[in-house]
């Protein structure tokens, strides 16, 4: 009978063995699905679950530094939260997007943990969070005035181009524009037009866009022959219209116009190429590569947003022609519209160069402020006394010389203009500046591309935001 | 006594993780359900006053069953409140019968020796309340398994389950000799006597024709499956389970082969991905579920298992993967496992072939249960809509399950008192 019983037994604890085993197998499977699987799962289209929690977030709103409302969340159909674009194209390519199709760009990207409110430390408590704050994101507060961004937007026009002004004080970005944008509201139903478009809707130029910069760079040159003693104020040069370099390059004026004897400030007014070719030739490969970096210009300004670095040529290996093409902005030397408004903020700035932000302050639900920028030092390129000469020399600029049609009347503006010669057709406009010269409160760098010359398309796009800013 | 202490302190944890998962839902949702919360705690309390009644009125049972099977009754009521709110009272209200219907089945069981007489009574109790859905049932979410009697819907195959194995145990512990012996040899192959391949061979025909006709693989696979492997822990013959295994796969192909809807099932089961918005959406989103889970899970009320279709019922084990992740769908099935391992324990430590048989038989149940669901909701094996024990939505399964784990209690109470 016992014998019986524990034969009995032993097949239970085999049955035990068997079904438990299945049980542990099945334990295994789920945790390959869990792990492994996970990613794919997840991440499947058809898995509506990101959509759901977008929809259900009220994402915090974005403002303007005067507290215009630049991106809000509000409950549509089915009580889903939607996202709106008040302000539309004019500040699309800042701002950026989220979408669950095109995923999120520009500033809803850089700020998506505040503004989606996962980056709140708060969120890692999960429901208890629920006990202190609400579901929502926070406020992101922008540095940008909706007012000057929009007389930026308009005076484009319909060319395309960019602008950024900057405060050079404390390198708050107060307007940035890229055009031709697109609207973040027909997103979906043009999204093909939109991100096929030989015109680059959706590239922020004023980051991402590539231009030689042409003659607003000789600021700079001036600046460095000025600091490496190459020259002086008085000292002068002559300029015939056009000069031989080696045997086989020829460096011109525009028009071939012979601007006779000049000095540094007189030939920064008119713009000579011979001057700053020959300044250029006397600084020399190593002292221009080192200007460009003293200047920021081999390294990404930080600004929150997607940035294109700028290229530099191989000074190593840079031919005579080329030395003297890169001293006025030409040859293989490309920059960001955002890099020519931080130079000109230098020379406006007592030599400081500020790191560029767009975010001032981020609020919560309650308008509190969680976290506020504080301005910080970007670069020191060049000294006070420099740095006066210099703004000085723009002065002129705009006085005297090819930035005329920056100037308003009982504000003096300080720039530089710039008809940058590029394989892509007519040249493109460049305007940089600064107002009031005496004590600057906004910095320009204005582009419009192949639209011809500086001082005829971007300067008057430079007076206008001068104009709206100071008025 | 230490045993003792610990099964109350087992309770207090399940007590409270009934309790917690109830409190972060309702900060989640930001609406106090004090009603909720105060039943939660009554039930707690309940389940504390059911270990000192069996302490008192016992002889030392198994410890671990209760408390088990309260932290699984208590993750399926925070489910079920998270998922559906108003269904938690009837749950609630479930739960408090099956709290008792345990004590009564662990105090009838005292005499479970007597049971055993009235075996072919059980049998045909059986076969009725499955006939009984059968030809009164009522369709009710695909499955045509419920029985409406006023405002009471009932799943009598929940029960009958439980007298089919009181039948098999008290039917194999008689014949058992006649099993383990009457084979016959063909050749190289052992085959089994005729007498004794009747009834296996008739278990056999009851599940093709509830695969055929009921379209439930899962159905099938628990009948047949229990009655195989209780065959076989009665004879310790593996020869039954080669056989049974080879009728079953045989006749599983051949309904394949003649029952276009069978066969559909068993295509989405192969490649859901070819159709996951139209007959595979079901399981493609419990996957989802799962998937989105990953290890930590979204967080309980932080995910989206509404997505899934009869989440509080036949899915909740892909909602608690989601929300739980998982650590969470892990610790249910280590809750399972150790279930199963605790009554097979039982079945080794009874002290007659009918309570070994039985006990073994419960076990092997509440095993291919667990299997069949989480198994088909988790792609494992073809899906079939049956209740997650103690955890799904529905009241029929958890007063079953309840008596089941008062059996195994009564069972255990015998072995470890003749000790």
């Amino acid at each position: 009978m016992q014998a019986m019983l524990d034969d009995l037994r032993v097949n239970a604890r085999r049955t035990s063995f068997l079904l438990l085993g299945v049980l542990a197998i099945l334990f295994v499977y789920i945790s390959y699905i869990q792990l492994v699987e996970s990613e794919f799962l997840s991440t499947n289209a058809l898995n509506r679950r990101s959509i759901e929690a977008a929809a259900q977030i009220k994402r915090g709103s974005i403002v303007d530094r005067n507290g215009k409302v630049l991106a809000f969340s509000e409950r549509g159909q089915d009580d889903r939260y939607e996202r709106r674009y008040p302000y539309g194209p004019i500040l699309a390519n800042i701002i950026g997007y989220t979408d669950i199709k095109y995923g999120t760009t520009g500033i809803e990207n850089s700020y998506n943990g505040e503004l989606s409110g996962v980056i709140n430390p708060l969120h890692f408590f999960g429901p208890i969070a629920n006990l202190w704050t609400a579901k929502t994101g926070n406020n992101v507060i922008m540095t940008i005035d909706t007012n000057l961004e929009e007389v930026a937007y308009k005076a484009l026009g319909n060319r395309r181009g960019a602008v950024v002004a900057l405060d050079p004080k404390s390198g708050a970005v107060l307007a940035m524009v890229s055009k031709p944008g697109f609207d973040p509201k027909t997103l979906d139903r043009d999204w093909v037009t939109i991100a096929t478009d030989k015109e680059s809707r959706l590239m922020n130029r004023a980051v991402q866009g590539l231009y030689p910069p042409g003659s607003t760079l000789k600021v700079m040159i001036a600046e460095a022959a000025l600091a490496e003693k190459i020259t002086d104020t008085k000292k002068t040069f002559v300029c015939e219209g056009s000069l031989k370099i080696g045997s086989d390059y020829e460096l011109t004026e525009a028009h071939h116009h012979a601007h006779g004897k000049v000095d540094l400030k007189e030939a920064l007014a008119v713009s000579c190429n011979i001057t700053f070719g020959t300044l250029a030739l006397e600084l020399g490969r190593d002292r221009m590569a080192e200007t460009f970096t003293r200047y920021g210009f081999d390294r990404l300004s930080g600004v929150d947003l997607v940035e294109m670095p700028s290229r530099l040529p191989d000074f190593g290996h840079l031919g005579d022609g080329d030395l003297a093409q890169t001293g006025i902005g030409q040859g293989s030397l490309l920059v960001t519209p955002l890099k020519m408004a931080m130079l000109a903020a230098v020379f406006a700035n007592k030599g400081v160069m500020m790191t560029p932000y767009l975010v001032g302050k981020i609020t919560d639900t309650d308008g509190a402020i969680i976290q506020e920028v504080s301005s910080k030092e970007f670069l020191k390129p060049t000294s006070q006394e420099l740095a006066q000469t210099v703004g000085k020399m723009m002065v002129a600029v705009v006085n005297d010389g090819t930035g005329s049609a920056a100037g308003l009347k009982g504000i003096q503006v300080a720039g530089k203009t710039g008809t940058a010669e590029n394989p892509h057709g007519a040249s493109h406009a460049w305007f940089i500046g600064f107002a009031p010269a005496n004590d600057p409160k906004i910095a320009v760098a204005v582009i419009i591309e192949n639209a011809g010359a500086g001082g005829e398309e971007a300067a008057p796009v430079a007076r206008e935001i001068f104009a709206r800013a100071l008025r | 006594m230490s045993k003792v202490s610990d099964e109350l302190k087992l309770l207090v944890l399940a007590g409270l993780i009934l309790l917690s998962g109830l409190g972060t839902v309702c900060l989640a949702q930001e609406k106090l359900d004090i009603i909720a919360l105060a039943i939660a705690a009554g039930l707690s309390i309940g389940w504390i006053v059911v270990h000192y009644v069996m302490l008192r009125l016992g002889r030392g049972g198994d410890h671990l069953l209760l408390p088990v099977a309260a932290a699984l009754t208590a993750i399926g009521l925070v489910f079920v409140f998270r998922l559906k709110p108003e269904l938690f009272l009837s749950q609630a209200i479930w739960a408090t019968i099956g709290m008792i219907a345990l004590l009564a089945a662990s105090i009838a069981g005292r005499r479970i020796e007597a049971w055993a007489d009235y075996k072919y009574i059980w049998g045909t109790v059986g076969i009725i309340l499955l006939l009984a859905t059968e030809i009164f049932g009522v369709d009710i979410g695909g499955n045509k398994n419920w029985l409406i009697i006023g405002p009471i819907h009932l799943q009598p195959s929940e029960f009958a389950k439980l007298f089919i194995v009181l039948f098999l145990a008290a039917y194999l512990s008689e014949r058992r000799e006649l099993l383990a012996y009457a084979t016959k040899r063909l050749g190289p192959l052992v085959v089994p006597h005729q007498r004794v391949m009747a009834p296996l061979l008739a278990i056999w025909g009851l599940a093709m024709i509830i695969l055929a006709l009921e379209r439930d693989f899962g159905a099938a696979i628990l009948y047949f499956g229990t009655a195989l492997l209780m065959t076989y822990l009665a004879s310790g013959r593996y020869s039954y389970l080669i056989w049974g295994g080879g009728m079953f796969l045989a006749g599983s192909l051949m309904v394949y082969k003649f029952y276009p809807h069978v066969r559909v099932r068993i295509d989405i089961w192969l490649n859901p991905w070819s159709d996951p918005n139209g007959m595979a959406f079901q399981i493609v989103q419990s996957l989802f579920a799962l998937g989105s889970g990953g290890v930590m899970g979204s967080g309980l009320a932080y995910g989206f298992p509404s997505l899934i279709p009869e989440v509080h019922t036949d899915f909740i084990f892909s909602a608690i993967g989601e929300e739980l992740g998982l650590l969470g769908s892990g610790a249910v099935m280590l809750l399972y496992i150790i279930l199963v391992y605790r009554a097979f324990r039982v079945a080794m430590v009874a002290k007659s072939a009918f309570d070994i048989l039985l006990a073994g038989g419960l076990a092997i149940l509440l095993a291919l249960q667990v299997l069949v669901i989480v198994g088909g909701v988790t792609k494992f094996m073809p899906l079939t809509g049956i209740a997650l024990p103690l955890i799904s939505y529905g009241g029929s399964s958890m007063v079953a399950t309840f008596i089941l784990i008062g059996m195994l209690f009564a069972i255990s109470e015998a072995g470890a008192g003749d000790a």
